[in-house]
């Protein structure tokens, strides 16, 4: 499988595949932290259920990764400092209140929804088989953020405020999902990897009639286009949290 | 205002195509969609399940045997002559064994109230073979239902979570090599 | 729907009997004989007053224990030390909530609403099993708590599958089938830590020091302390005893705690070859009702996350009922006729 790639394509397939997977695991993290402390029971499951999901993908994306470069998947996670890591911002944002958590949840959704569609015909084939998979989940997902945007921006007075404000904090952030790195043009012209601006038309197309007709305004702000290996101070304090256990003995432990 | 945990809806969940659908209990929701989501994450962690219902809780009629014989006034109604008729579900539980369910589908009934359903159901003796302990009659407007598409998205992905299931876990000890080995293998 | 009544001799529901109606002496022997033949109480049979308080009682305080539960091991899913103990945890805690979610359920099927009763729990007037009050120190703890407290829990729920309540017994056939995965989980990574590196090794011990007495107190006070055992085994409620249950729990896990090469933190542990029961030392019951009362380490945090989740839930909750009135109004069907 990994002998049709060049070395070229190769690191470029790799350096993607971790941006998926540090993209996955944060947001699986910042979703876990809900756990026990949700709106209601009902939700305490199903955003264990999102978590579960997102770490289950990222597991996915860094076994692939692992058969391209022969790293560990949670050697990578937990013995790698903020700077290594190649999460959007966007991720790693504090968890903020139920609005902000169910808005960055369905604008994430759309993303890796509309992104799977493309990816499940990728001409890797361990990509589109991992896409396919992954893709039930998402379609699921997608269904239960969207559930929750609209009833959320349509309920009250004040949930509407608080969607309001999550979407302006959120929405510069969303545009660093679509920052191509240095390999990703040889991905899209291999057919690897899908075309990241034709991709953020398609998530701008979903997500702009969705979020207007729930009475939410876009806002006009400077979209964040920085790579990905730029990010906020709460991203080394929350692998503090994350690597506290983990580092306490060697990479080659069992836990 | 005051607090509010949603209302109830009672789920019903099919394991397999071909076989009923049987009451697993209920979840809150504020309404039908979000009950039918809430349903799938409370009661399908695990497999199998190929179909969910869920109907609001006060629009199912439940009713005991014993529960009839001492208020033989239960079947009392006035049923306006023009009252539409509507299709109920009817379920039953007809044993005393120790099982994860409250009652089992077993057929439906055309009828115009819930309880003229439940008296047709007693005086047809269809579903009455063996001894009934437990009645619930669902009127069919008031379900809805998962669908034969949802089933990949909203069921299948409880198949690949075999950490949640106790036979994942051998009771051997692996060390970080072998448990990487057993983890592609398990996938 | 009617609150949790707390006078005797106020009917909650019509088919609960006081021991003043005219047939109540006919019904309750009807009832017993009913219980005798091993047959389920269903919502909606005749049942003594008695009964319908004890149910209330016990499923509330199981509910509100898995719901508290989810707190000492979820502080640690932030924490995990590998993605597969992190997806386990998950998985787990998840369970807890479905567990507490079953339960109420079950308790909502005897006429009390869950709103009253996380109402109860919020204002510190709901009793939870005493277990939760503890705080998890290490990492080893979460595997600890689940060979351990999840093991003790199991011979509780297994004994309680056996319920005359039908709505009880189901949920607890329902979890059993879940809960084994939990004690399984802990059992594999206690086992793999006793064996581990030196630190493993010493949080494994550490751990099980500090909760394996807090784990035996889970099974309640001894028999003869216990007012409630009598009715509750009458009636099937209970099918096993405080003592018996606890002195089956020790004899099964001594043994495998000992092969994993821990040691039971008892100066008096000692094997009765007559009986092949393990004997254990006194167990600090000042101490187990020192937390009951609310003086444990962690019950104060606890019903703090608690109480703050539910606040900071609220605008959720009513938004989108809110939400939900306006869209439905259009089309309702027409509810039961009482």
């Amino acid at each position: 499988m990994t002998g049709q790639l060049d070395a070229q394509l190769q690191q470029a397939l790799a350096d993607r595949l971790l941006a998926l997977a540090d993209d996955e695991v944060i947001l699986g993290h910042r979703d876990a932290e809900w756990t026990g402390h949700a709106p209601i029971l009902e939700e305490d499951i199903a955003i264990a259920n999102l978590a579960q999901d997102e770490i289950g993908h990222a597991l996915i994306w860094y076994q692939l990764r692992e058969d391209l470069t022969g790293r560990d998947p949670d050697e990578t996670v937990y013995f790698r400092d903020a700077s290594a890591y190649r999460n959007v911002q966007m991720v790693e944002l504090p968890k903020g209140d139920w609005a902000f958590t169910m808005l960055r949840q369905y604008l994430f959704d759309v993303y890796e929804r509309l992104l799977l569609d493309r990816l499940v015909a990728s001409t890797h084939a361990p990509l589109a088989e991992a896409a396919a998979k992954i893709r039930r989940e998402e379609i699921y997902h997608y269904r239960h953020t969207s559930t929750w945007v609209e009833r959320l921006a349509l309920g009250t007075e004040e949930s509407h405020r608080r969607m309001q404000d999550g979407l302006d904090r959120l929405w510069p952030f969303a545009a660093q999902l679509f920052v191509a790195g240095p390999g990703d043009g040889a991905l899209a012209a291999a057919g690897i990897f899908p075309d990241l601006s034709e991709l953020q038309q398609a998530w701008e197309a979903t997500v702009r009639p969705f979020l207007e007709q729930a009475e939410l305004t876009i806002p006009q702000a400077e979209p964040l286009t920085v790579g990905r290996e730029r990010h906020t101070h709460w991203l080394p304090i929350l692998l503090g949290e994350m690597q506290v256990v983990a580092r306490v003995e060697t990479p080659e432990t069992a836990w | 205002m005051p607090d509010t945990e949603w209302p109830r809806y009672e789920v019903f969940k099919q394991d397999r195509p071909n076989r009923p659908h049987e009451a697993v209990g209920t979840v809150h929701a504020p309404d039908p969609e979000m009950a039918l989501l809430n349903a799938r994450d409370v009661f399908v962690r695990r497999p199998a399940c190929h179909s969910l219902w869920v109907a609001p809780q006060d629009q199912v009629l439940t009713m005991t045997a014993l529960e009839m014989e001492l208020n033989p006034a239960w079947a009392e109604e006035t049923v306006p002559e023009d009252a539409p008729v509507r299709t109920f579900h009817v379920f039953t539980r007809q044993h005393q064994r120790r099982t994860m369910v409250a009652a089992t589908h077993v057929g439906q009934i055309q009828a115009r109230t819930h309880r003229e359903a439940l008296r047709k159901a007693l005086e047809q003796g269809e579903f009455t073979d063996r001894p009934v302990y437990l009645w619930m009659i669902v009127p069919a407007d008031a379900i809805t239902g998962s669908r034969e598409e949802d089933v990949e998205s909203l069921f299948r992905p409880a198949e690949e979570k075999h950490y949640r299931d106790q036979s994942y876990y051998s009771g051997r000890v692996f060390d970080k090599k072998a448990l990487k080995r057993r983890e592609r293998e398990v996938a | 729907m009617s609150a949790f009544p707390r006078t005797p001799n106020t009917r909650p529901l019509p088919n609960v009997g006081l021991p003043t109606d005219p047939d109540y002496e006919q019904r309750l022997a009807e009832f017993e004989a009913r219980i005798e033949a091993g047959e389920k109480i269903e919502p909606g049979d005749w049942m003594p007053y008695e009964y319908w308080r004890q149910l209330v009682r016990m499923i509330s305080q199981h509910a509100h224990s898995e719901v508290v539960g989810m707190l000492p091991e979820g502080a640690w899913i932030t924490r995990a030390p590998s993605l597969r103990r992190k997806l386990i945890l998950l998985a787990k805690v998840q369970d807890e909530a479905g567990h507490g979610q079953y339960l109420y359920h079950a308790v909502e099927t005897l006429g009390v609403d869950r709103g009253t009763l996380i109402h109860q729990l919020l204002e510190g007037k709901a009793k939870y099993s005493s277990v939760f009050n503890y705080p998890t120190l290490t990492w080893a703890d979460v595997a600890m708590i689940g060979w351990l407290v999840d093991g003790a829990a199991i011979k509780n729920q297994t004994m309680l599958a056996h319920c005359s309540y039908g709505p009880y017994s189901r949920a607890m056939v329902r979890i059993c089938a879940e809960e084994t995965f939990h004690y399984k989980q802990g059992k594999e990574a206690i086992t793999l830590y006793a064996q581990g590196t030196p630190r493993q090794r010493r949080w494994a011990q550490d751990a099980l020091d500090r909760w394996w007495w807090p784990a035996l107190m889970m099974f309640g006070p001894h028999d003869k302390d216990s007012p409630n055992t009598p009715a509750l085994m009458r009636w099937k409620i209970k099918t096993k005893s405080n003592d018996t249950l606890r002195q089956e729990f020790v004899n099964e896990i001594i043994p495998e705690l000992m092969a994993v090469g821990l040691e039971i933190p008892d100066p008096d542990l000692r094997y009765d070859e007559e009986t092949g029961n393990w004997l254990i030392g006194p167990i600090d019951w000042a101490e187990f009702w020192q937390v009951i009362r609310g003086n444990g380490l962690m019950n104060q945090a606890r019903m703090a996350a608690r109480r703050q989740a539910h606040e900071e839930g609220q605008w959720v909750r009513e938004a989108v009922e809110a939400y939900a009135r306006r869209h439905q109004a259009r089309q309702a069907p027409e509810k039961i006729a009482a």
